[in-house]
């Protein structure tokens, strides 16, 4: 699907992640920092990349801000960030969940 | 400890003063009118007992204000807070490409939530974070083939609106190099907007085929970079700032685009220009040479400016001024004459910039 508009969700706090998501044209490309991108970086992207596949999103820039976040609270990030940079945000995609 | 963020009414006075109590035990202490008119929203984040722990503003895209009470201040999470409510603030305006000055030791701070920092002085930084960042605005730019081995020349100019003066900056920069990058600068506060001087540049150089004009975006004399251009500030602010839009020039532009030259015009009237160019003559050698000229002047030898301009169109004499600009902008004034004395009854600045 398109991208409409660039759009962000998640916060800065402990635990948790900022997502901005915007248009691309080169596959997804993902810029990540993370106090654990060493150790985790590999594995959040692929959390984002899973999850933005899912609403068939073949072209993006994401920037992320980890906090320290667990798997499900990425995912749930992608998620609302995705439904509204796809401007789709009233309409829950519930094969994603 | 429970905390809660609500927004700051800075028109309430015994509001203003708890907020600046805290900005100036912070050592933030620029408190000009025109800066805090400019701020469209602030929060604070409150302890149980109503003391203020920290704030934080915006203006247009720019995070300001920024501070967190002593004491406080190793609790990142308090920080990382008030950015957050900031950043979804400016989302919700439609801005997703922000800015922070701040002080050189709180810069690691920013890095740490996403900020990438473009320029740094002995008295401040200025960090981005968002899209679209330098480097997509830099690839955005058009190129000529062959760049790195040309000799490339750059103009910044206002344009407000574009004179002969320009015209032969242009002119003469288009004549002595094999390409030349003419930056307008991007600030709708100004009596013809963004599009209209990239519209008036553009005519007034087409003859050179040699010429890009392209926007200087957030990052050339813009209103996020360089607010004193458009607000009346203390001199050593505008050295602050001008120093980081020269460095960013210097260090990021440049280099990417190969410019080795800056073209600049002697500046007898603005005050703020005057520093700019100072601090251009400083920090731009020896990576960028800056070349001066002498402003010019029109037949009867009468220095051309564009607030001259805009002092005609408001007194509605523009045959007055049919030495001072090309055809080109003159076409278009006669053709909007009525629209621009709108933008001036309105309240419209023509004296500053």
């Amino acid at each position: 699907m398109e991208i409409k508009n660039t759009a962000i969700a998640g916060t800065l706090e402990s635990s948790d992640i900022q997502i901005m998501l915007s248009q691309g044209n080169n596959g997804i490309e993902i810029e990540l920092e993370s106090e654990v991108k060493a150790k985790f970086g590999a594995q959040i992207n692929a959390v984002i990349t899973e999850t933005l596949k899912q609403y068939e999103i073949e072209n993006a820039k994401v920037k992320a801000v980890d906090k320290g976040a667990l798997d499900c609270v990425i995912k749930a990030r992608t998620i609302t960030v995705a439904q509204r940079a796809l401007g789709i945000a009233d309409q829950p995609a519930w094969e994603v969940f | 400890m429970s905390t809660e963020l609500a927004d700051l009414n800075l028109n309430r006075r015994p509001v203003y003063k708890k907020w600046q109590e805290l900005l100036i035990s912070r050592d933030i202490s620029n408190f000009s009118v025109e800066e805090v008119n400019n701020i469209d929203e602030t929060i604070g984040l409150f302890d149980n007992e109503q003391h203020l722990l920290a704030t934080g503003s915006i203006a247009g895209n720019v995070l300001k204000y920024i501070a967190i009470k002593a004491g406080h201040e190793e609790n990142g999470a308090i920080f990382n807070q008030i950015v957050t409510e900031l950043t979804n603030r400016l989302v919700r305006r439609g801005f997703t490409h922000f800015f922070v000055f701040t002080k050189p030791e709180y810069s690691h701070s920013f890095k740490f939530v996403g900020f990438q920092e473009l320029a740094s002085s002995r008295f401040g930084v200025v960090l981005e974070k968002g899209t679209t960042t330098i480097t997509d605005y830099l690839m955005s730019l058009p190129h000529s083939p062959n760049q790195a081995e040309k000799s490339v020349a750059a103009i910044v100019m206002h344009a407000n609106p574009f004179t002969l003066g320009h015209q032969f900056l242009v002119r003469k920069a288009a004549q002595e190099n094999d390409l030349v990058y003419v930056f307008v600068v991007k600030n709708d506060a100004s009596l013809f907007s963004t599009e209209e001087r990239m519209r008036l540049v553009q005519e007034g150089t087409k003859e050179w085929k040699n010429v890009f004009v392209v926007s200087g975006a957030d990052y050339l004399v813009s209103y996020a970079t360089f607010p004193a251009y458009f607000l009346k500030t203390p001199d050593d602010v505008i050295k602050y700032q001008t120093t980081l839009d020269a460095r960013i020039f210097r260090d990021l532009i440049a280099p990417a685009l190969n410019i080795k030259k800056r073209y600049l015009g002697t500046e007898p009237f603005s005050h703020t220009t005057g520093i700019y160019n100072q601090t251009l003559l400083r920090e731009l050698p020896p990576a960028v040479q800056p070349i001066v000229l002498e402003r010019k002047k029109s037949a009867e030898g009468k220095l051309i400016t564009a607030t001259e301009v805009r002092m005609a169109i408001k007194e509605r004499k523009v045959e007055n001024i049919s030495h001072f600009i090309p055809q080109t902008t003159m076409t278009f004034i006669k053709d909007n004459i009525d629209n621009l004395e709108k933008r001036i009854k309105k309240g419209m600045k023509i004296s500053g910039n």
